[in-house]
């Protein structure tokens, strides 16, 4: 009964939107022979969605001002049930995205899968470990710890060493001359809709540039087929 | 031998058609517990709810203002008016439950879903409220406000 059910809203979809060669496409493509290096992009993907998740999740209890800042983030990981574990998954998450984003990118760099047809999907993966870090840095300042406080202070007079256009730039960031709400409030609209955006947009290129050019073949399954031939 | 054999395969392919189900359910429970715990409604501070004699500083509630406070899970007001009386109310509209607000210029209670109006006693003054508002037994004991 259920399954016909099923099968009838299958049919309607199919019949009008032809979903099935959408999936045919897409989905049920089969891997190509891969070692187990070429799984951390994936697994950078993975960390992300477990980041929007809980992101989402920690956005309905976090108050992003100075005076209840901290307040709310303690009430999420004391109060709020399993609080702690979504704050946890989402802090935690922060970082094993950044480890396996940077072994993709290793992979990439030492197998030479940079290389032409895919230069460009280097670039673009440079704007996605930007838009990680940006991220990182936006989120750390979020829970208005004295950890925080200062380490967006240290990181913001980085930017204030280039030169002539550095104070500004550190004015820019800081929403001001110091680090105060406007800070908070600019930090809170770059990490929850400003970067999500960008990144998300940056990830559909980035994995639009996959399915068209292809994955680079292992350097094993090379060598395992000259091996063949001779 | 051989039926009882083909009979063993069909029994061990359910059975792990059943496994991977119950796997799965296990796992899906285990996702959607946190979350669906996570966004629940938010109970009140255990400090408010499991102190029975609630009290709060006198300094608080200045002459001729009123101050909100949570008892028992339910709003309460408490209102200190010139002439050093103080009372304490159920914020609770006795209309259709929305929580009433303190006049200060007005010197009454008022609802802001129907417009029902209080006095600072509880008594109806206006509008559509059927009953007066539950009032609560103050004790004004030092500096300390203390509800009975």
């Amino acid at each position: 009964m259920i399954k016909s059910v099923f099968q009838k809203i299958w049919n309607f979809l199919d019949e009008r939107y032809g979903v099935w060669e959408l999936v045919e496409k897409d989905l049920l493509k089969k891997v190509p022979p891969l070692n187990w290096t070429y799984y951390f992009g994936g697994a950078t993907l993975f960390f992300f969605q477990v980041q929007v998740i809980s992101g989402i999740l920690l956005l309905i209890y976090y108050r992003p001002t100075i005076e209840e800042a901290y307040a709310s983030v303690m009430n999420i990981t004391n109060n709020i049930p399993f609080g702690w574990l979504v704050r946890g998954f989402h802090a935690w998450g922060a970082n094993l995205m950044i480890i396996t984003l940077l072994l993709h990118m290793s992979r990439v760099f030492y197998q030479g899968s940079y290389k032409n047809p895919r230069e460009l999907n280097w670039v673009v993966g440079v704007g996605l470990l930007s838009s990680a870090l940006v991220f990182s840095f936006t989120g750390y300042l979020l829970p208005w710890t004295q950890l925080s406080y200062w380490a967006t202070v240290v990181g913001t007079e980085i930017p204030a060493a280039v030169p002539y256009i550095g104070p500004y730039l550190k004015a820019y960031i800081r929403g001001g001359e110091e680090i105060t709400q406007y800070t908070l409030s600019r930090f809170f609209a770059l990490h929850v809709v400003i970067i999500p955006a960008a990144l998300c947009g940056l990830l559909a290129l980035h994995l639009l540039i996959v399915r068209e050019v292809g994955i680079s073949e292992p350097v094993s399954e090379i060598k395992k087929r000259e091996r063949k031939q001779t | 031998m051989e039926i009882s054999t083909q009979k063993d395969d069909i029994g061990r392919r359910s059975f792990l058609d059943l496994f991977i189900a119950l796997l799965l359910a296990t796992f899906g429970g285990g996702v959607l517990y946190p979350i669906i715990r996570y966004i629940s409604p938010v109970k009140m501070e255990p400090g408010a709810m499991e102190d029975e004699k609630f009290s709060i500083p006198l300094a608080e509630v200045p002459e001729g203002s009123a101050k909100m406070v949570r008892y028992k899970d339910a709003p309460i007001v408490i209102i200190h008016s010139q002439g050093k009386e103080v009372v304490a109310l159920s914020a609770t509209c006795t209309h259709l439950g929305c929580v009433v607000k303190w006049n200060e210029e007005a010197k009454e209670l008022q609802c802001p879903c129907h417009g029902a109006v209080f006095d600072r006693f509880g008594q109806v003054k206006g509008g559509p409220a059927p009953k007066p508002l539950p009032s609560f037994e103050v004790r004004v004991d030092g500096d300390k406000i203390q509800l009975v």
